[in-house]
């Protein structure tokens, strides 16, 4: 019997007003969470990655749909019982140089969300802000600091021991890596790690970088015109890509070795959100796209399961419908 | 590093902010002295013969009612940066809050109310509205003062407001709002503090203007009404000049060139620190 | 290695760049010398703050006298020195004889021009053509880097495009005039990989098409093995290796290589 998922995100649709019109950041998003799972949400510019995040964290309003935190869907929550759900579900963001409040000292944006959750007195947020910094690999000397008298690597890890000081469940990390050189991405990357083994927490990583995906992730969802168009286990993913934009994606990385077979260059631009193609999202730049593509959308399918034991690896294209 | 020290440093290198500091210091000492009564107390005594020349008793000579000018001039120095602080405390507050509720609120109606209301203000010939408040407001000694304060906080506020409207969507913020964080306390904590820069620059503009708007409405007759400023003292030596004496005028005027000149290299030394993008903040 | 028989289309001997920050003077680059061949793509490859981006900028007289001091025993763009050309010189070789194309594709067009006036302009400036001519040019110059719809982004205003396009414009723009020597400075750090494996592949095609020598700044490992023919390798303002792609990375020289590059392996697909 299958544990249940901490997080369940159920026919989530997110929309943005623009001049009279709607965009459809998000549609039709399904995915889980399991707990202490690392799920990883790849796609590019424009896929709607970004914004499902922010939905699930309430930053943005979702049009329908239910995100369910350990079966209570957070949508509908207010109150004390949101501030609840609130301090299980923390976020990290991207760009070190702005992630962190200038004016506030590390103690001070460590202590912050203890503070407001009132999760204990003054000092004993302290202690707990000076445990987190621990956690992170760095000492207590840092805590008077302000952002600018750190790199970008000691901000991320500051911005990440913001995330874990409330003890959450679920640490949603918005592109965690991407601003990081090379040696610092490897850090953080078996801090993630370590983080899950020892306090069990579940990671949420939105990334464009599907090395990423490689070196951390359990699943992956990858994302495409504010759909997911290929979920499942990630090496499993990257070993046998079923959607034409996954395999495309995987073929246009540079791979570090000359030896290896050149980048495949994906022509043309993905279309504009206001005017969606009819049918599938992708079939005007995929090289299989059949007849069907034009007009329907693909329906969702099993990759590779049987009736008895059904895969766990999904996909939404009609090359695999039959 | 904080504003302050950004401005400190920036002093150490720049030769004319730091005669515009000596200058403002030296002024602001006389202010005080003159508030705490060690200098400029006999302004008002009508002692000395009329129009004395400078002389061992009255450093500056003496007007037409006999009062001595050096007293008047020192006094004034007073005058001046009360209503340089108040004026400038108050508008920049004020420009600050609703700029920052415009900004955070921008395109509803908060926003809207805010940028009609500086709309309306900022069409009204400024003289003229100083002028009309406070001649409505004619016999409170605050007239003066409201009146600047209700005009003046437009500019600090339109770049408040713009600042803000940048910063709400720094990941920061996200992270605050991502804890649930209410607006008023993200608003103080977060955001008024990352407008620091603007509101030092912009106290100090309005410090300079409120000075300056105080000779003319003091031309106007609206200006200080129990006391001595050195708009006062030009408007009365409008007609001594004509009589051939000119040292109420020479004395006002260098007083408040001296101290404008003083604060306009300030401004500018605490403007070229601060610029966010000039130094690596 | 290098080939004594190519030209070498740009020289560089003894590059000294001093960076002026409050009050603080520090080296970034510290002689530096290096030969770009002509028709080749040469990586220029390190970590971040090694002082790759700075070695561009001095080459091209970007450096203003007030933040840092620079300083070569030559400078030499096709055999004629451009080191200490005083300005107007050297910007009529700007986007001319030497293009230079940077990361933010944001802040490198102007918002208030269309792209097109913006392609055109090039083309009347540096090669004297007419109205027509010029705008026909500009829109050969859009379908060379993969645009479909050339009109279209022609009208358009550099906000209205994703930053692909924006960058492909730009790659454009800087191979407009056919210069000699093209920088490219983490063109694609801030795109997606499917739009960097499209800006690149143009960028590379291009300059050989046109003979453009092209020096590219990157700190992408993949970068190099796919689309370079030679890379230096830099570390803290010096150059601590420079070879052929594959030599780079069977049998690297220098430690720092084969760190870097096991590194790049390591955290790869």
């Amino acid at each position: 019997m299958k544990a249940a998922p901490l997080l369940q995100v159920e026919n989530l649709y997110v929309r943005h007003p623009v001049r009279g019109q709607y965009l459809e950041a998000v549609q039709d998003v399904s995915f889980e969470i399991p707990e202490a799972g690392i799920v990883a949400l790849v796609g590019e510019s424009g896929s709607g990655k970004t914004t499902l995040a922010q939905a699930i964290l309430r930053l943005q309003p979702a049009a329908s749909g239910q995100v369910k935190l350990n079966g209570e869907n957070l949508l509908a929550m207010s109150g004390p019982r949101l501030r609840e759900a609130r301090r299980s579900i923390q976020a990290v963001f991207q760009d070190p140089f702005s992630s962190l409040s200038p004016r506030r000292t590390v103690l001070q944006t460590l202590t912050e969300p203890l503070l407001h959750f009132r999760v204990a007195g003054r000092r004993k947020c302290e202690q707990m802000a000076a445990e987190a910094l621990q956690a992170v690999d760095m000492d207590e000397s840092y805590l008077q600091r302000y952002p600018h008298e750190l790199s970008g690597g000691q901000r991320q890890r500051v911005a990440l021991a913001r995330g874990l000081v409330t003890e959450p469940a679920l640490i949603i990390a918005d592109e965690p890596l991407s601003a990081l050189d090379v040696p610092v991405q490897a850090r953080i990357v078996e801090l993630i790690r370590s983080l899950r083994k020892e306090r069990k927490i579940a990671f949420l990583v939105v990334s464009h970088d599907l090395s990423v995906v490689r070196r951390l992730a359990d699943h992956v969802a990858v994302m495409y015109m504010g759909r997911i168009v290929e979920y499942g286990p990630a090496q499993q993913v990257l070993a046998q890509a079923a959607h034409p934009y996954t395999q495309a994606l995987l073929k246009a990385v540079a791979l570090p070795d000359p030896k290896q077979p050149p980048p495949r260059v994906l022509d043309g631009e993905p279309p504009s959100p206001l005017t969606p193609p009819s049918g599938c999202v992708f079939h005007k730049r995929c090289r299989d796209a059949l007849e069907r593509c034009r007009h329907q959308q693909p329906p969702e399918r099993s990759v590779s399961g049987s009736e008895s034991r059904p895969s766990q690896h999904r996909v939404k294209c009609h090359l695999w419908d039959d | 590093m904080t504003s302050m020290t950004r401005v400190w440093s920036q002093l150490s290198r720049d030769r004319a902010g730091r005669i515009g500091l000596i200058i403002v210091m030296f002024f602001l000492l006389l202010a005080v002295g003159a508030w705490i009564g060690l200098v400029g107390q006999g302004w008002s005594a009508t002692e000395g013969g009329r129009w004395e020349p400078a002389n061992a008793e009255h450093w500056f000579g003496t007007n037409i009612l006999g009062q001595d000018i050096f007293q008047r001039s020192v006094y004034s120095v007073r005058t001046a940066f009360e209503i340089g602080f108040v004026v400038a405390l108050c508008s920049t507050l004020l420009g600050a809050f609703l700029g920052a509720i415009a900004g955070w609120y921008s395109n509803r109606w908060v926003d809207d109310g805010v940028l009609w209301l500086k709309g309306v203000l900022d069409s009204i010939p400024f003289y003229l509205f100083v002028a009309a408040v406070a001649f409505a407001l004619q016999g409170n000694p605050w007239a003066m003062h409201l009146a600047m304060i209700a005009t003046f906080w437009t500019t600090t506020g339109r770049l408040v407001r713009a600042e803000v409207m940048k910063i709400k969507s720094s990941e920061f913020i996200l992270s605050a709002r991502a804890i649930g964080l209410p607006d008023r306390l993200i608003l103080w904590r977060h955001v008024l503090p990352n407008t620091s820069h603007i509101l030092l620059v912009q106290a100090t503009i309005a410090f300079v203007a409120a000075i300056k708007t105080e000779v003319i409405l003091s031309f106007l007759g609206l200006g200080v009404q129990d006391g001595v400023s050195w708009g006062l003292m030009l408007a009365e030596s409008t007609q001594e000049v004509l009589a051939g004496h000119f040292n109420n005028f020479i004395a006002a005027s260098a007083m408040l060139f001296a101290l404008l000149m003083g604060f306009n290299l300030l401004a500018d030394a605490m403007q070229d620190a601060l610029d966010p993008r000039q130094s690596g903040l | 290695m290098t080939d004594p028989t190519r030209q070498a289309v740009l020289s560089v001997r003894d590059l000294d760049v001093v960076m002026h920050g409050n009050g603080q003077a520090s080296r970034v680059v510290r002689k530096l010398c290096f030969d770009l061949q002509a028709g080749e793509v040469l990586a220029l490859v390190g970590e971040s703050g090694c002082g790759k981006s700075k070695t561009a900028e001095a080459i091209m007289g970007l450096i203003p006298q007030r933040s840092g001091t620079v300083s070569a025993a030559r400078i030499e763009l096709a055999g004629s020195t451009i080191h200490g050309l005083p300005e107007a010189a050297m910007r009529r070789i700007r986007g001319r004889e030497i293009s230079m194309v940077f990361q933010e594709p944001l802040t490198a067009l102007d918002p208030v021009f269309t792209c097109g006036s913006q392609l055109a302009v090039l083309f009347r400036r540096h090669r004297g053509q007419g109205r027509s001519e010029a705008r026909a040019s500009s829109e050969r110059m859009l379908q060379q880097v993969g645009f479909a719809d050339v009109k279209r982004v022609m009208r358009s205003y550099p906000h209205q495009l994703s930053g692909g396009m924006r960058q492909r414009v730009i790659v454009a723009m800087a191979m407009a005039c056919r210069p000699q020597v093209l920088i490219a400075d983490e063109p694609t750090t801030a795109l997606d990989v499917t739009t960097q494996a499209q800006v690149l592949q143009k960028l590379t095609r291009l300059g050989r098409d046109a003979g453009t020598a092209i020096l590219l700044i990157t700190h992408d490992l993949g970068i190099v093995a796919q689309y370079c023919d030679r890379a230096l390798v830099m570390h803290d303002g010096r150059i601590v290796e420079e070879s052929d792609i594959g030599q780079l990375f069977s049998a690297p020289v220098s430690d720092y290589t084969r760190e870097l590059v096991a590194a790049a392996q390591g955290v790869s697909l």
